[in-house]
């Protein structure tokens, strides 16, 4: 039962469409999250995280934004084709999201506990007391002292991480089947963080959520997630099983995302980057989207796009270095010179 | 504090800062709820230092810079820049020092105005602070953009059309574009890719080489302080618990909670991590801070001792101090 696919997403594609151009900020995404799965996603700043996450939800404000292409199956039914009336039952009940910024979906004049409760009555058609009871509840499950006072307290008075925190009491209140966190412990520190995410642990055990988490802390990923998609330019470049990613990182950007993890045993002078910046999403090149930047780059990356390739039994890559075609490629680039 | 610093004069001194936050009454004959968001906290900082505070989530570390900046008026204590106090001065005097003490602020997508493109904000803050005539700022735009990882193009984009890492390194270019001498920076890289967060520490790093720029720097990322830091100060609901070097920090953790908090972070390589220490007791509320020890409702360690009387912050060994009772007997 637990290896029941729970949410599929298939060649999902948004831009953003302006007199600047077209941003193709989620260029086709494709995966599957099962129940009691958790799926991290990493990838350079920009790269389209949290639009795919917006595009799942269709929150994607248009214009200018656009949903190009793609199907989004929850339990087999197609999101986007749902009217407005159907999605708003299943957004913040049966799939719900840890926004990345606060913020910008907090209302800032209406105290946290009012905003939690409202989703009760709203999905649960809880009473206004029991809505209250159960979100004074929540704010204390995730770790904020004091919780019955807090709850009258609007966002700005909250800390940044009790503001994320309210967050995440919200996105679990109504036990979701797919929970969307984009970057949901960044402003915590790390003993509430392990904290938080073993409430997640928890709840997945206990009703089989399935998890996509979004971060960029590789240590998280490492402790919380079962399959992780690397993400480049608006692209899946590598899909792994959590475990092997580390060890052994097939994609050059991958490699050198590892590669720039400051250690904590050592003492650095500098830290490793990866050279050069991401290309414009109005104005992808022709070949491999990291061709510019990779260490490896030869023609072929140059001149033709790769797709993403089934790699071994368990990992998926977007790197012509894996295929036939490369060492042909090499082959050729000898015979030039 | 790395021995060349201890010569230095400290260039911003912060002296029994408090800061309350009073609490709207709900019911007329109840008392006053105050949040003792930071309870009277010393510390200083030298020119060319990096600082980091650490700690639980809601301890008063963005108040603490807030209250230096008098963007949260402080309720008690003294902050003295160059041995000039800022509360003391004039809102015209301040919005001077304010060009020279930069904040890169937790949230920001909070703190990027939504109806300035990137071009009239790095400009605006450059005119403000008259650091370049206005022929000499195109070339410091493209400089400030290629520095943090941004194409050239987007100086023409408004903030909404960003992701979060991306907003948070225009808070960074808007920081530096004013050559400030202090930058105060909240979470500055929470949001960044580590490939991208390495380029921002090795530029800030640079930087600070080169100018003698000083930071206060607020993370949650051990990883990171470690990497950055000269000193690091750990907060524990609004005081100060430990100070130290950061290698005597790192590797001989006094405070019991500073070892807990070290215990935590999570690594990669899985084999590596040691024992995790567990913090049980309840997390106490800045609304009612326990007496005592403010740790003592969760430190494995407490005593009847720890129960009534606060312990003070004693220089332990040579430049690392503690506020524990029994940070002696527990370190040997
Ligand atoms: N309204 C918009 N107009 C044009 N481009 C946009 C708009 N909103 C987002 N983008 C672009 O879409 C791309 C993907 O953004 P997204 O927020 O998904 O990135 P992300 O991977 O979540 O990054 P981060 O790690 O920094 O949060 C970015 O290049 C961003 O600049
Ligand atoms: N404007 C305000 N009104 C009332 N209380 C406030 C206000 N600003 C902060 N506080 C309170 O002060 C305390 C310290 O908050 P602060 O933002 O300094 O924490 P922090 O250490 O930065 O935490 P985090 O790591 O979560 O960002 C919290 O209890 C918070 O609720
Ligand atoms: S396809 Fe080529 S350029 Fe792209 S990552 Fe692989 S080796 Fe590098
Ligand atoms: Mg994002
Ligand atoms: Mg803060």
């Amino acid at each position: 039962m637990m290896n029941e696919i729970v949410l599929e997403v298939k060649n999902l594609k948004t831009h953003f469409i302006s007199n600047k151009g077209t941003a193709k900020a989620v260029d086709g995404i494709d995966f599957v999250l099962r129940k009691g799965e958790t799926l991290g996603i990493v990838g350079e700043s920009g790269c389209g995280k949290s639009m795919t996450s917006l595009s799942i939800l269709r929150l994607i404000p248009s214009p200018p934004g656009k949903f190009v292409d793609g199907e989004v199956l929850l339990n087999g039914k197609d999101l986007v084709k749902m009217s407005n009336e159907e999605l708003r039952k299943i957004r913040g009940n049966q799939i719900s999201m840890i926004f990345q910024e606060p913020m910008t979906s907090l209302n800032p004049v209406i105290p946290v506990g009012e905003q939690i409760a409202e989703a009760l009555r709203l999905h649960q058609g809880l009473s206004r007391k029991q809505a209250w009871d159960k979100s004074v509840e929540m704010i204390r499950l995730v770790g904020i002292p004091s919780p019955e006072k807090r709850a009258k307290q609007e966002p700005f008075q909250l800390s940044g991480g009790m503001r994320q925190r309210i967050m995440i009491a919200m996105a679990l209140a109504c036990t979701p089947e797919v929970l969307i966190a984009d970057e949901p412990t960044t402003a915590l520190d790390v003993t509430i963080q392990a904290q938080i995410l073993e409430i997640m642990k928890d709840l997945q055990r206990k009703i089989g959520m399935g998890i996509i988490f979004i971060t960029h802390d590789l240590g998280v990923v490492a402790e919380m997630c079962d399959q992780v998609g690397v993400m480049y330019a608006g692209q899946i470049v590598e899909h792994r099983d959590a475990k092997d990613i580390f060890n052994n990182p097939l994609h050059p950007y991958t490699q050198g995302l590892i590669g720039s993890l400051p250690k904590l045993y050592e003492d650095q002078e500098e830290l490793q980057i990866i050279e050069g910046t991401v290309p414009s999403p109005y104005d992808y090149p022709e070949g491999c989207r990291f061709a510019e930047r990779c260490p490896f780059s030869t023609d072929i990356c140059v001149q033709k796009e790769p797709s993403l390739i089934q790699y071994g039994d368990n990992a998926k890559v977007r790197c012509w270095k894996y295929t036939n075609e490369w060492q042909d490629s090499l082959a050729k680039e000898v015979l030039k010179s | 504090m790395s021995k060349d610093l201890i010569e230095k004069k400290p260039l911003l001194q912060v002296i029994d800062l408090k800061q309350y936050f009073v609490l709207k009454k709900e019911a007329m004959f109840q008392t006053k709820q105050v949040v003792k968001a930071v309870d009277g906290i010393n510390f200083d900082l030298y020119p060319g230092e990096t600082l980091s505070i650490v700690g639980e989530s809601g301890c008063g570390k963005s108040t603490t810079g807030r209250s230096i900046l008098r963007l949260d008026e402080p309720t008690e204590g003294d902050v003295l820049f160059k041995g000039q106090s800022l509360p003391k001065m004039s809102k015209r005097e301040l919005r001077n020092v304010r060009g020279n003490i930069q904040v890169i602020f937790q949230d920001p997508y909070a703190s990027l105005n939504p109806r300035r493109t990137i071009r009239q904000m790095l400009d605006e803050a450059m005119a403000i602070q008259k650091v370049l005539p206005p022929n000499k700022r195109e070339a410091r735009m493209l400089e400030l953009m290629q520095h943090v990882g941004l194409r050239p193009e987007y100086l023409e984009r408004y903030p909404h059309e960003f992701s979060g890492g991306q907003r948070q390194r225009i808070g960074i270019a808007r920081a530096l574009a004013v050559n400030p001498e202090i930058i105060i920076c909240d979470e500055a890289v929470s949001a960044l890719d580590v490939s991208i967060r390495a380029q921002i520490l090795n530029l800030l790093k640079k930087l600070q080489k080169e100018f003698d720029l000083t930071f206060l720097f607020i993370s949650h990322d051990l990883s990171v302080v470690r990497h950055i830091s000269d000193r690091v100060m750990v907060m524990y609901l609004g005081k100060v618990v430990e100070i130290s070097d950061k290698s005597s920090l790192f590797d001989k953790p006094l405070h019991p909670y500073t070892k807990a908090l070290l215990s935590a972070i999570p690594v990669t390589d899985q084999t590596k991590r040691g024992e995790r220490i567990i913090l049980k007791g309840d997390v106490p509320s800045p609304l009612s801070p326990p007496v005592g020890c403010r740790f003592h409702t969760r430190c494995p360690f407490a005593t009847d001792l720890c129960r009534q009387k606060e312990p003070v912050l004693v220089e332990l060994e040579k430049n690392h101090s503690v506020a524990c009772h029994f940070a002696k007997e527990l370190s040997s």
